[in-house]
């Protein structure tokens, strides 16, 4: 699956342990000049394909393409290897007479199947995953440290941190004494659940853990992917505006909670909390509200108490 | 901003289906409540086709059920 969002080339997605410096490439730059996929599409006349792909069929489609677009796109093929496996010619259809194919897959379908894997994996070993979800400059960093430092120990908890560039918050959450990994998604506006499979090789936790998941800061794209989480958890701050959840409904719908962060500031920047609350009951009724400043430490029992009770949950599935 | 992903998932599901055949339409189901621009996936499709045996193909969106992203099927170019 293709996780760069943006049009722009060059962006790899890649995975860095602060701790060793060590970084691995989980998806290489679209458009590198090393996969070998260089279709030589002549289309002007509508017959020349030099595919440099095993293949050896013909193509002698006869469409005429007049626009001059072109192809130097790159898609990576590793997840579909477009060899000559299959051995009929290109015209016999799969099953088709009438040349429409059904097909009923869903376009996530790859993305569910490693989240399913990952949630497997999570159930097995009783760790606690939470995908932390917000805005960029929520809070999510802040509210993390607080709850390290916090807990003092107490409880294992390791951290994938998601931005699209730099190893900043992977290094604040190590230095606040967690073991985390970064994973910068080049032009990705968002994580999915390859990128943290493979980090769960990476972190090497321990049964029973508390696994924080801070997703890159952002409330549109995050909403569909599933990581494997036992739930997401939407982070807002009071600077934000009360009708952040009617303008972010996917987001707001699909987080089981929401912690409402920098609550230390709500009287500086007029914050109505009533009108808020209600902006959030009616895009997710159920959802649970959780009040903390990271900063001052208002709140933030609950939030420990919060996920304490869901450690203790998943430990029972 | 996530449909050019979406449109490259959903033009690699169909060509790697479609193997060397070419593809004239591919429909596609989008539920309400899929989170998902329509108007941004056709935007997209074009460019993520290109190149591919869905170069040129149509991409067609009707309505789905829910949260339903889904490629019901897709049209294959008659043989020349």
């Amino acid at each position: 699956m293709c996780g760069t969002c943006g049009c722009g080339d060059g962006d790899s997605v890649t995975m860095t342990d602060p701790a060793t410096g060590a970084e691995t490439i989980l998806r290489e730059a679209r458009a590198r000049s090393d996969h070998n996929h260089g279709h030589v599409h002549t289309h002007a006349d509508g017959t020349t394909h030099a595919h440099d792909h095993n293949d050896d069929h013909a193509h002698a489609h006869s469409h005429s393409h007049d626009h001059g677009h072109d192809h130097g796109h790159g898609h990576d093929h590793s997840n579909h290897d477009r060899g000559d496996h299959h051995s009929h010619s290109p015209t016999q259809a799969h099953g088709a007479d009438d040349g429409l194919v059904a097909l009923q897959t869903a376009v996530l379908a790859k993305n569910d199947a490693v989240a399913a894997q990952n949630r497997g994996w999570f159930r097995g070993r009783g760790v606690l995953a939470l995908n932390l979800v917000s805005s960029p400059g929520a809070g999510k960093t802040s509210l993390l440290e607080r709850t390290i430092r916090d807990f003092g120990g107490e409880i294992d908890i390791a951290v994938i941190e998601g931005d699209q560039m730099t190893t900043n918050d992977a290094d604040r959450i190590r230095a606040a004494g967690a073991r985390a990994i970064q994973i910068n998604t080049g032009s990705g506006c968002h994580l999915e659940a390859d990128m943290v499979a493979s980090a769960l090789d990476a972190l090497a936790l321990r049964a029973g853990s508390l696994l924080l998941i801070e997703n890159v800061g952002n409330l549109v794209c995050p909403a569909m992917f599933d990581l494997g989480e036992r739930m997401k958890v939407a982070v807002i701050s009071v600077t934000e505006g009360e009708d952040k959840p009617l303008k972010y409904p996917h987001m707001f719908r699909a987080a089981s909670v929401v912690v409402v962060n920098k609550i230390d500031l709500a009287p500086h920047v007029d914050f109505d909390q009533a009108a808020f609350l209600a902006n959030i009951k009616a895009v997710n009724p159920s959802a649970q509200i959780i009040m903390t400043s990271a900063r001052t430490g208002e709140g933030m029992e609950n939030w420990r108490a919060f996920l304490k009770q869901e450690m203790v949950k998943q430990a029972q599935t | 901003m996530h449909e050019l992903s979406l449109t490259r998932n959903i033009v690699a599901i169909v060509a790697d289906h479609a193997k060397t055949r070419l593809v004239r339409r591919v429909r596609l189901a989008v539920g309400p409540l899929a989170c998902v621009e329509p108007r941004a996936l056709q935007f997209c499709f074009e460019l993520a086709a290109a190149g591919t045996v869905l170069d040129g193909a149509r991409l067609e969106i009707v309505d789905g059920d829910g949260d339903a992203l889904l490629i019901k099927d897709y049209e294959l170019e008659e043989a020349a």
